[in-house]
């Protein structure tokens, strides 16, 4: 985060923060959007382009304005994440946890990710998703397979989640504001 | 914006109509089409953007209680309303390059005391990717603002469908104004203005009332 972004932050009345929210398809990217707004979560089809939300949220008597970009996770669109790196402050990586085959897969991207230089002063929350099925591997296991431990660039922290049930997606954006917040914010 | 102004019916027009022309810095789609050095490429553009519509959510829920969020209703359709012929606003509305670009609501009292309205753009982006898309829209009861969104979209992949939904509170309006705007249907209007890489290609046009529901029983009044 550089000095001008700072300043530019500064200027802004309400905490306006953006929000990238990635993940491999089928991850549940679109779902926890949906349900973190209270929204029908019945009807998602897989996004071929991006969903964007602008909402108002409260964390500790702050109000931020998010703007969360939710953008396609299939292989074809995957190339095209690049496109909305700029001024991300928060990266919101949504794991399948009941996807073990692609595990792999899930961290080589989410690797790739961290290496980018334009995130390099955003914050990393992961959404271990799919907590409401039997066999999803639990939050420990993700984080071990994800590399987390041994990551140092970037403020991180996962929370096992379901955008079934809603459990934790809460706290973990409120997470996310607080430490965006400390670190950009912190001037007024 | 100036003060509220007095007079009604031309002087409320031509201001609307004065904020509209402030903001065409662009080609219009009229403007682009009568152009001879056009470039096809220009044309692309507009082409490739002519299918967005917009479509409008209300939701009555505050946001962050999950459980209770409720759509009240969906309005999903290609802007297609013609305006009403005797409305005297019309002979300025009819010389507007965009007038075929209007949409006009009904709503009834209800509506303005919603405290969370979400309103969706979706929009499909064809064969080549489309720069820098940039959305302002403006709200107002006669000549005053009542909301302004100003949102960058960036970078439209080829392709793609896309959405975008602003969650936000109603402003907050008070019982006078609010009587007021119920008293008089369709002079609370908005324009939307899209822009490609700095370039106005599309201005959508939309106009409200508030009285539903209340036109019938003062007429049936004995």
């Amino acid at each position: 985060m550089g000095l001008h972004s700072i300043l530019k932050k500064l200027k802004q009345k309400e905490k306006e923060v953006r929000l990238l929210m990635l993940g491999l398809d089928n991850a549940g990217k679109t779902t926890v959007v949906k349900r973190f707004c209270g929204e029908d979560i019945n009807t998602i089809s897989p996004t071929y382009g991006f969903n964007i939300k602008t909402v108002d949220h409260t964390v500790n008597n702050y109000e931020y304005k998010l703007n969360i970009w939710d953008v396609g996770g299939q292989t074809s669109l995957r190339s095209y994440w690049r496109n909305y790196f700029e001024c991300t402050d928060g990266l919101i990586w949504v794991v399948d946890s009941s996807d073990v085959d692609r595990l792999e897969d899930c961290r080589s991207e989410l690797k790739k990710l961290l290496a980018e230089e334009r995130l390099a002063g955003a914050t990393l929350l992961v959404f271990a998703n799919k907590q409401d099925l039997s066999d999803s591997l639990n939050v420990g296991q993700i984080k071990e397979i994800l590399d987390l431990e041994t990551l140092k660039t970037h403020h991180w922290f996962i929370l096992p989640c379901s955008a079934v049930t809603g459990e934790n997606l809460v706290e973990g954006i409120d997470w996310l504001l607080k430490d965006i917040s400390a670190r950009i914010f912190t001037l007024d | 914006m100036s003060i509220l102004t007095e007079k009604k019916g031309v002087v409320r027009s031509s201001k609307s109509r004065k904020d509209v022309h402030s903001y065409e810095t662009g080609i219009t789609e009229e403007e682009l089409l009568k152009k001879e050095f056009i470039t096809p490429e220009d044309v692309y553009i507009f082409v490739r953007l002519k299918q967005m519509y917009l479509k409008l959510i209300l939701r009555d829920s505050k946001f962050g209680d999950m459980d209770s969020g409720t759509t009240l209703f969906e309005i999903a359709k290609p802007p297609q309303h013609e305006i009403d012929g005797n409305d005297p606003d019309n002979l300025l509305e009819e010389i507007d390059p965009n007038t075929g670009r209007f949409v006009r609501y009904q709503f009834t009292p209800q509506f303005l005391k919603l405290k969370t309205v979400g309103a969706t753009v979706e929009f499909t982006v064809g064969k080549n990717a489309v720069n820098k898309f940039r959305m302002i829209e403006r709200h107002y009861f006669r000549d005053k603002i009542l909301k302004t969104f100003d949102f960058e979209f960036g970078y439209c992949i080829p392709n793609s469908k896309n959405t975008c939904e602003h969650i936000y509170e109603f402003p907050s309006i008070n019982n006078e104004l609010g009587e007021e705007m119920i008293k008089s249907p369709f002079e609370t209007r908005s324009d939307s203005f899209y822009f490609v890489d700095d370039v106005l290609i599309m201005h959508n046009k939309a106009d409200y009332a508030y009285n539903g529901g209340l036109q019938n029983n003062t007429s049936a009044r004995p």
